[in-house]
C-alpha cells in the first residue's frame, strides 16, 4: 500500500522552493480547458445545487434514502480525512477505525450518562479523537511506510481492546444502549416553518453529518490549495529533502495527524447516535479503515474531489450490490479496489486528467 | 446462497387453472417464475383441503435474519421457519384472506446493518408488519427503529433481559428471558446433586453476558459460591486461560454463556485440559444438533437449556416438525420453532382485529394469551417480557437429546455426575 503515490508530478519540493502556487502540470499534459483558470466558480455552480440537494432530500425521500446518503456523507468524512494524512502526507493509515470507535464511544458515552446535549457531545468526540491523535501522534509518526500502517491497525484494535475491557465505563461488550430520539409528528394546520422544523427534527443526525461533511470537503480544499498541503506532499516525496528545506516536518505532520482524527470522531459520534447502539466489533470493524482507504484510491489520493467522487460512487454501488447479496458484495468491493490499485493508481481523479476533462489543478 | 427479498409464494386452490395463476401473479406483480408458482402450488393442493385462494395484494411481512456472520448457523433456522410460515399460509387461504409476502435480508450478524434494514423494510419496502431478528445485539439495534416508527415487533429470536427494560412499547418476548435459562439447572438439578461451587465463563456480548449474570444471581440466591466468573471477547479461538483456572479450582458445575461455537470450543479446550467438572451446561449450543455433529461423544452428559424440542407435545407441534424437514430436508432446532411460534402469534393478534391496524396489535399482542407450538404459552407483563413460556432442560445421552426438566415434560432421567474425561469410553 506505501507504494501507491499518485501520477508523476513535478516535487512538491521543488515547488515549495520555487514558490510556485496554483497549477502542478506534467509534462506531457494535455493543454489546459479554457475554464481552468474559473475552477472557483466551477465550484460553486456545481456544489451549491448538489448542496441544495442534500439540504432538500429528508423532506421527500424515505428515510432509508437519507440514512443511504447520511452514510455517502459519513464516507466523506472518512475518506477526506484519511486522504489528508496518507494522500498528501503518504502516511498510510489502517487504523482510521480507531478514531472512528473512539469518536464514536466519547459521544454515545456522554449522551448515555447525560453529560452533555447532543451538539456538544459531538463536537467533544472530534475534539477527544483529536486530542487522543495528538498524543499517539508523536510516537507513531516516527515511523514509515509499513511500520506504520501496522501501528495504526495495531492501534485500532488496542483502542477496540480497552472499550472491550473497561466494562466499568464503556459498558464492555455489551455495547452502549443510546436514549431513542422519537419523531415528531407535523401537527395539524402547521405553517412552513413548522414543518421545515419537524423534518430538521426528524433528521437531526443528516444535517450534523452534512455540516461535518461540509466542513471535512473545506478542510480538504484548505490542505488542497495552501502552502501546509505543499509541505505534506513534500514529506511524502522526500522527508528528509523537505526537512532540509524547512519544513517543520514533525509539526506538519502532528497537525496532519490530528485534522484527520478530528473528522472520523465527530462523524463516528453522530453514527452512533444515528444508528443507537454501538458495540466494540461494529464500530472499531477493521471495515471502517478499509472504507476510508478504498474511496479515497477510487477517487484520486491527493486530491480535493477525490474522496467526493469515491464516496458517492462506492457507497451507492455498493449498497446496490450488497442488497442483492452481501457476499457477492465482499467479492466485488475486494475486486475493485485490486483493479483500482493496478489500472488506475491515481483513480478516477487522474483518469478524467488523462482525458482532459479535469485540468491537473491543485484545486481538483 | 442469495438472502435478499423473498419472493411471493402464492398458494393456489387445487381448481385454479393454469390461465387463473397466469392472471393472478400478474394481478399481484410478482417476479416469480410461473414454473415454481405452478410446482408449489401443485404440492400444496396435494396436502391441504381447498381453501379460498388468498385474493388482493400481499400483506407484506419483514424482518432481518443473520443467515450469514457469526450467528448465521443458528439465524438460518429463524428464517426458514419464517419461509415455511409463509407457505403454509399461502397454501391455506393467505392472511385475512390476502397473500404473505415475507421480505427477508440477512443482517450478517451485525447490529447497524439490521438497524438499517428494518429502516428499509419500514420506509423502503413499506412492509404492513415486523418480525424480530435474531440475536439480542441485532433486536436492540432493530428495536430503536421499530419503536420510532411504532411497529410491534415479535422478538422471535432474542432474549436478553435488557430489550425489556429500556421503556419500549413495541417488543414481545416470545420465550424466557436470557437470565433465567439456567433456572432449572441450578435450583433442580444442582440442588438435588448437592453441587456447592460453579464458575462461570461468557462471551462479552449482550445476550450471552445476560445467561451468565442471571447464572450468577441464581447461584448466590442457592447457596451455590461462583469461584470464576471469566468473560471472553467475540469470535475468540482459546479460552483455555479462563479454564486453566477451572481445573485449578476444580468446581462442580461449568456453566458457560455461550453461542454455538464458543460452546464447543469450550468442551474441546476442556477436553484436552481435563477439566473434569462433575456438570458441564452452555445457554446456545449444547440444544443444537450441530452441536452433537461437531462434538460426537464429548458431547455426552452436557446440559443445556432448550426453548422447545421437537419430540414434546404440544398443538401443531409434529405437523411443524414434518413439514419443516420436507421443506428443508433437516431437523429444525428450538431457534426454528420460536421463529414459527412468533410468526402463529402475530397471526393469531392479527386475525383477531380483522385489520393491519398498528395500535390495535400492538394491543392485541399485550394482552393476547394463546398455545404456540412452545411449550407453555405466550403471554407477557407490561413490559412485553414472556412470562407464560416454560423453558426445558435438555441432556446429551448416548447420540439422543434427552429432556430432564421440567417434571411434566421430561423423558429421560439425567446423568449425573459426569465422568472424568479419562474414564469415558473411547
Amino acid at each position: 500500500m506505501g507504494a501507491v503515490t499518485a501520477p508523476s508530478e513535478r516535487s512538491a519540493t521543488t515547488l515549495i522552493a520555487a514558490g510556485a502556487e496554483a497549477s502542478v502540470s506534467g509534462p506531457a499534459a494535455k493543454p489546459m480547458p479554457a475554464w481552468e483558470a474559473y475552477t472557483g466558480w466551477v465550484y460553486l455552480v456545481v456544489l451549491i445545487p448538489a448542496l441544495a440537494v442534500l439540504v432538500w432530500l429528508p423532506s421527500v425521500a424515505s428515510a432509508y434514502t437519507v440514512t443511504l446518503w447520511l452514510t455517502v456523507l459519513l464516507t466523506i468524512n472518512l475518506a477526506s480525512s484519511w486522504n489528508v494524512l496518507s494522500g498528501y502526507g503518504g502516511y498510510v493509515s489502517f487504523g482510521h477505525a480507531g478514531f472512528f470507535g473512539v469518536g464514536s464511544y466519547i459521544g454515545a458515552l456522554l449522551l448515555y450518562y447525560d453529560k452533555l446535549s447532543w451538539i456538544p457531545a459531538m463536537i467533544a468526540a472530534g475534539l477527544g479523537t483529536s486530542l487522543l491523535a495528538l498524543l499517539l501522534g508523536y510516537p507513531v509518526l516516527r515511523l514509515r511506510g509499513p511500520y506504520f500502517a501496522i501501528a495504526m491497525l495495531a492501534m485500532s484494535e488496542l483502542g477496540r481492546i480497552v472499550v472491550t475491557s473497561w466494562s466499568s465505563v464503556t459498558l464492555g461488550g455489551d455495547g452502549v444502549y443510546l436514549p431513542i430520539v422519537r419523531f415528531q409528528r407535523v401537527k395539524e394546520g402547521a405553517d412552513w416553518w413548522g414543518r421545515v422544523g419537524v423534518i430538521v427534527h426528524n433528521n437531526q443526525d443528516y444535517y450534523a453529518m452534512l455540516v461535518v461533511a461540509i466542513l471535512a470537503v473545506m478542510g480538504a480544499y484548505w490542505v488542497g490549495t495552501s502552502r501546509f498541503g505543499l509541505e505534506l506532499l513534500s514529506i511524502r516525496d522526500d522527508e528528509v529533502a523537505s526537512q532540509a528545506m524547512g519544513t517543520r516536518v514533525v509539526r506538519v505532520k502532528i497537525a496532519a495527524f490530528a485534522a484527520s482524527a478530528f473528522f472520523p470522531g465527530i462523524a463516528g459520534a453522530i453514527y452512533a447516535r444515528h444508528v443507537g447502539y454501538i458495540d466494540p466489533p461494529t464500530v472499531f470493524g477493521i471495515i471502517w479503515s478499509i472504507r476510508a482507504i478504498a474511496t479515497a484510491l477510487l477517487g484520486g489520493q491527493a486530491t480535493i474531489l477525490g474522496p467526493i467522487i469515491g464516496a458517492v460512487g462506492l457507497t451507492l454501488v455498493s449498497e446496490r450490490v450488497w442488497a442483492s447479496d452481501p457476499n457477492l458484495f465482499q467479492v466485488v468491493f475486494g475486486g475493485l479496489i485490486v483493479l483500482v490499485v493496478l489500472f488506475i493508481p491515481g483513480g478516477l481523479i487522474s483518469l478524467l486528467q488523462q482525458w482532459g476533462a479535469l485540468p491537473r489543478s491543485r484545486r481538483i | 446462497m442469495r438472502h435478499d427479498v423473498q419472493s411471493v409464494s402464492t398458494g393456489q386452490p387445487s381448481r385454479s387453472t393454469r390461465r387463473d395463476l397466469v392472471r393472478r401473479a400478474s394481478v399481484l406483480g410478482v417476479g416469480l417464475p410461473l414454473a415454481a408458482a405452478m410446482g408449489r402450488a401443485g404440492s400444496a393442493a396435494a396436502q391441504s383441503t381447498p381453501a379460498a385462494a388468498p385474493k388482493g395484494t400481499p400483506i407484506k411481512i419483514g424482518a432481518s435474519v443473520s443467515t450469514t456472520g457469526s450467528n448465521g448457523r443458528t439465524g438460518l433456522y429463524q428464517q426458514q421457519a419464517y419461509k415455511l410460515w409463509e407457505s403454509q399460509k399461502n397454501a391455506a387461504g393467505g392472511l385475512l384472506g390476502r397473500p404473505v409476502q415475507m421480505v427477508i435480508y440477512d443482517d450478517q450478524s451485525d447490529p447497524t446493518t439490521g438497524s438499517k434494514l428494518y429502516q428499509k423494510l419500514i420506509t423502503e419496502d413499506k412492509v404492513d408488519l415486523v418480525l424480530g431478528p435474531y440475536s439480542s445485539g441485532v433486536t436492540l439495534a432493530a428495536a430503536q427503529v421499530t419503536e420510532r416508527y411504532g411497529y410491534p415487533m415479535l422478538v422471535a429470536g432474542a432474549s436478553a433481559g435488557e430489550i425489556w427494560q429500556k421503556g419500549f412499547k413495541n417488543v414481545f418476548g416470545v420465550y424466557t428471558i436470557a437470565q433465567e435459562y439456567f433456572k432449572d439447572i441450578i435450583n433442580e438439578i444442582a440442588k438435588k446433586q448437592g453441587y456447592k461451587t460453579a464458575a462461570i465463563m461468557y462471551q462479552d456480548a449482550v445476550f450471552p453476558s445476560s445467561t451468565a449474570s442471571g447464572a450468577n444471581d441464581l447461584c448466590k440466591a442457592a447457596g451455590i459460591n461462583v469461584v470464576v466468573n471469566e468473560k471472553y471477547p467475540i469470535n475468540a479461538t482459546d479460552v483455555s486461560s479462563a479454564l486453566t483456572k477451572v481445573r485449578d479450582l476444580d468446581p462442580d458445575m461449568l456453566i458457560g454463556g455461550s453461542y454455538l461455537p464458543d460452546s464447543v470450543l469450550t468442551v474441546r479446550q476442556a477436553k484436552e485440559l481435563e477439566v473434569n467438572c462433575r456438570l458441564f451446561a452452555f445457554s446456545v449450543g449444547a440444544a443444537e444438533p450441530d452441536f452433537y455433529d461437531s462434538l460426537k461423544q464429548d458431547a455426552n452428559y452436557i446440559l443445556g437449556p432448550s426453548m422447545w424440542e421437537p419430540g414434546i407435545n404440544t398443538e401443531g407441534n409434529a405437523a411443524f416438525v414434518a413439514d419443516f424437514q420436507k421443506m428443508f430436508k433437516r431437523m429444525p432446532d428450538y431457534h426454528a420453532a420460536t421463529g414459527y411460534a412468533g410468526c402463529q402469534i402475530l397471526e393469531k393478534a392479527v386475525t383477531t382485529d380483522g385489520d393491519l391496524d398498528l395500535d390495535k396489535l400492538r394491543e392485541e399482542l399485550g394482552k393476547l394469551e394463546m398455545k404456540t407450538i412452545l411449550p407453555g404459552e405466550y403471554k407477557v407483563d407490561g413490559t412485553g417480557k414472556q412470562t407464560g413460556h416454560i423453558p426445558l432442560t435438555i441432556q446429551w445421552q448416548g447420540d439422543k437429546k434427552v429432556i430432564v426438566t421440567p417434571d411434566d415434560l421430561k423423558d429421560g432421567n439425567i446423568e449425573l455426575p459426569t465422568p472424568s474425561w479419562n474414564q469415558r469410553k473411547k
